[in-house]
Order: structure tokens, then C-alpha cells, then sequence
């Protein structure tokens, strides 16, 4: 009688094993017919998010080639990578992410590259009337949820905190803040209603929806954004060439729209 | 719009759905059926992905297939890639979606009138034709209505997708991810039209088939 049990589970484990391989092989032609499977996989920090999606199209259109872009979180994105995503070069908020991975042996040290330096700006809903000149502005009753991004692993999230706390202002505001899992989804808490004011990144602040004040770049470490090529890339040239094109004479222009300098640049 | 995570919720729905049923249908039946050492454990196992975080089931299902994961370093000997490829989101939704299949076809196994079967045993059926001459053919409602539901779960898992299969536009980003991003960039026109088709497409399942099999959900 047992034996018809396990013959029964083992009836269905065949038939498991034949799906899984069918869907393996569906996968395969699937894959084959999107060009998507030569895509330069570029992961990057959420901040750089519009200025990318303006970038990535003229490269594209310069070089041809074909670039899938993924945004979330320094933090998160490091994590996939360790854990196996397909990226082929890392755009980090931040460089501590990218010295941990450096000590994996998951990049190729060589082409550790600063591409920008970030600031934080102070942003408020354009619509609810509410306008913060300074960082103690956000201690006005009338504004009662914060929202930044995560400090623990959005390097953003961390510069605001820092901010704060550089400002005296860290035990006032801590019982109003609210996180987001990356510095978008901080401003998008802002652009729904749900927080009254934001600090995230310049980069994601000018939108026609938003006020946007500058923060102190003295007030936080400086947000010294690193880019560097993964390990298990088999376009390390083109891996390059992108880094380099954000770094350019094109790239910059961008970049700069979006309040991105490097070092030893102004406006 | 860009319809590719439409498509792929569809196929990875589809696929999860059809590993869960094949897997689940006779794990149901057992448990329903058979009294063994272990079932307690093993039918709260089952169940624990609809009450357990998403994160804690996509954090582990990570460290098994990821690339230092135990099966994934089984399977990178063979040249297989599984997390962060669309058959990670496809082992995501099944795993997601699996108890919702078991509780609704073991109860119906279990409503199934135990003398049927035990007439079948007198006169000499085996145990597997039992259960396909008997047990599924009078509980195929209940199979139906869990095979449904595991569809409809399926197409909506997102913590575990993202956790497990990244957020890669054009590869991995499922009908969920995609309007999670959307909200994100503040794109809420996309967002809401993703939203809607999410919706629908639930909504039309549960309704159709409820209505031409005569289940209610």
C-alpha cells in the first residue's frame, strides 16, 4: 500500500521534473527572441534615475548598443549583485557599497570610477503651499511626516540623516520621519500627500510638481557616487564606454541639469 | 504602454500554476487521505508561505538559488542560471501561491464520501487508480477552484518576485514590479492603466470560470 503512495509521488515528481525542463526550454527560445539577452545591464542608484533615462537613449543612439536599465536602492542593488544578477556595471550612490563588493572579488577594481557627487535638497508639494528655506523649517508643526530614504542602506537616506543630525535637529525630527525604500519612493511619499515635506536627492527634486531647496553640502559626507564594472561581465568594453559617456562631454550635460557636479566643477 | 510585463505575469502565472497543481493536487490528496509520520509538520510547512513575510521566503529561497546558494551552485555546474532569471519569478509565484491549492483541493479530497473509495479498495483498485478514477473526478470542482485561485495569486506575487528575480525591465519585471516602478517615477497614468488590466484579468477569471463550472470562490 505504501508502495503505491511513493509510486503516486513519484509519478508527479516525473511529471514535475518534465514541466520544470519544458519551461527551461521555452525560456531559452523566449530569451533568444528578445534582443534584451545582449542588453548592457546597467544597475543603478534610484537617484540617478531621470538623469539616466535621458542619458542611456543618446548612448544607445551613439554607440548602438542596447541598455536595460535597473534602479533601486545602493543597498539593494549590491545585495542582488552578490547574490548573482546579471549586471554588467554598477552605478552605487555611494562608494562603501562598492568598497564591499571590491573585497568580494565581484568587480574589476580598475575601473572604479567617480562619475558624480550628489546633494540633498529639501522638497515640499508645490500644491500644499508649505515652502522650507532651511533645514529647522522642517521643524513647523504643520509639518508632521518627513519622509527620506532608508538610512541603513540608501546612501541618500544616510546623507539625511546626517544632515540632521549636523543641524541639532535629529531629536526634534526623528519621530516624523518616514522611509522609503529608495529615494524615489521618499519623494513619491511627498508627491502622494502622505508626507508633508522630504529630504532626498536633488536629482529626483525638479519636477514641475515640486519645491526644492539645496542642503548644505557640509552638513553630510560628501555623496561621492561610484561606478565600476562587475566581475562576470562579458562586455567589459561596453561597460566602459558607458561609464565613460555618463563621465563625457554629453553625459555631463546631463548630469548637470540634474545638479550632479564632480569634483572641481561649478555651475 | 510597453506590454511585456503583462505577458510575462501571464506566462510565469501559467507556468507556477501548472507546477503547483502537478505537485500540490497529489500532496493534497495524501494529506487529506493518509495518515503518516510527519503530516502535521508537513501540512503547516505548506501552508506557512500565505502567513509568512514575503521578505523571509524570498530571502531564503535567494540564499538557496543564488550564486552562493546551495542550489545554485549545483546548478551554475551545469551552465544553469536561476535567480534573477524569469524561472525564479515562475519558482516565486509557485511557491507563493502553493498553499492556496492544497487547502482548497485537500478539502475537497476530504468532502469526497470515504465509502467510495473503500469500495474501489475491496474490489481490488490500486491506490492511484483510486485516485484518478475516484478521488479527482469527484473532487475536480474544489481542484479547479484551487487551480484558479493559485493563478490568480501567481499573477499577482510581488515581495518574493523582487527578492528572488530582480526588477530587470524586458526580462524579470513581472505585471506587479512594473507598476511598483511606476509608481516610483511618479508615472501613475501607466500605473494606474497596469492596475486596471491587474484587475480585470482577476476579476474576469474568477467570474468566468466560477460561472461555467458553478464554483463559488
Amino acid at each position: 500500500m505504501r508502495g503505491t503512495v511513493l509510486r503516486t509521488l513519484d509519478s508527479g515528481l516525473r511529471t514535475l521534473c518534465a514541466a520544470v525542463l519544458l519551461a527551461g526550454s521555452t525560456g531559452a527560445s523566449g530569451q533568444a527572441q528578445t534582443p534584451s539577452s545582449a542588453a548592457l545591464m546597467v544597475f543603478a542608484a534610484s537617484d540617478v534615475g531621470p538623469a539616466f533615462s535621458q542619458i542611456v537613449p543618446q548612448f544607445e543612439q551613439k554607440t548602438g548598443a542596447d541598455v536595460t536599465l535597473v534602479l533601486g536602492s545602493t543597498g539593494m542593488l549590491a545585495q542582488q549583485i552578490r547574490n548573482g544578477a546579471p549586471a554588467d556595471v554598477f552605478f552605487a550612490a555611494n562608494e562603501s557599497f562598492i568598497t564591499d563588493l571590491a573585497a568580494e572579488n565581484l568587480t574589476l577594481r580598475q575601473t572604479n570610477t567617480l562619475y558624480a557627487r550628489g546633494r540633498i535638497a529639501t522638497v515640499t508639494l508645490k500644491s500644499a503651499g508649505l515652502r522650507i528655506n532651511e533645514l529647522k523649517d522642517l521643524a513647523d508643526p504643520r509639518i508632521r511626516r518627513i519622509a527620506i530614504a532608508n538610512p541603513q542602506h540608501a546612501p541618500y537616506g544616510l546623507a539625511a540623516k546626517q544632515a540632521m543630525q549636523a543641524a541639532g535637529l535629529w531629536q526634534t525630527l526623528e519621530p516624523k520621519l518616514v522611509f522609503g525604500e529608495n529615494v524615489q519612493q521618499a519623494a513619491q511619499f511627498v508627491r502622494s500627500g502622505s508626507a508633508d515635506a522630504g529630504l532626498v536627492a536633488r536629482s529626483i527634486a525638479d519636477t514641475s510638481d515640486l519645491n526644492w531647496t539645496l542642503v548644505d553640502a557640509g552638513l553630510h559626507a560628501p555623496l561621492n557616487q561610484m561606478a565600476v564594472v562587475l566581475v562576470r561581465t562579458k562586455q567589459t568594453a561596453a561597460s566602459i564606454s558607458f561609464i565613460e559617456f555618463v563621465k563625457g562631454t554629453q553625459g555631463r550635460l546631463v548630469m548637470r541639469q540634474f545638479g550632479f557636479l564632480l569634483p572641481g566643477e561649478s555651475f | 504602454m510597453d506590454f511585456f510585463p503583462i505577458w510575462l505575469s501571464l506566462r510565469v502565472a501559467l507556468l507556477a500554476t501548472l507546477l503547483t497543481v502537478v505537485a500540490g493536487v497529489p500532496i493534497a490528496w495524501l494529506l487529506a487521505r493518509r495518515r503518516f509520520p510527519g503530516r502535521d509538520l508537513l501540512s503547516a510547512a505548506l501552508l506557512s508561505p500565505l502567513v509568512l513575510p514575503p521578505t523571509v521566503l524570498g530571502y531564503y529561497l535567494l540564499m538557496l538559488i543564488g550564486s552562493r546558494g546551495a542550489i545554485g551552485r549545483v546548478l551554475a555546474g551545469w551552465n544553469i542560471e536561476l535567480a534573477f532569471t524569469w524561472r525564479a519569478a515562475v519558482l516565486a509565484a509557485a511557491v507563493g501561491s502553493f498553499p492556496l491549492l492544497i487547502k482548497t483541493t485537500q478539502s475537497g479530497f476530504e468532502s469526497v464520501d470515504r465509502r467510495l473509495e473503500q469500495a474501489a479498495e475491496t474490489l481490488g483498485h490500486s491506490e492511484l487508480s483510486i485516485f484518478w478514477t475516484i478521488s479527482v473526478p469527484l473532487a475536480w470542482r474544489a481542484i479547479l477552484a484551487g487551480t484558479v485561485l493559485t493563478f490568480c495569486r501567481a499573477f499577482g506575487d510581488f515581495g518574493i518576485t523582487l527578492m528572488v528575480a530582480g526588477n530587470i525591465p524586458g526580462r524579470t519585471q513581472t505585471l506587479p514590479l512594473a507598476i511598483y516602478d511606476h509608481v516610483q517615477a511618479n508615472q501613475l497614468d501607466q500605473a494606474n492603466a497596469l492596475s486596471l488590466v491587474s484587475i480585470g484579468i482577476v476579476l474576469f477569471l474568477m467570474l468566468a470560470v466560477g460561472r461555467a463550472a458553478r464554483l463559488r470562490f
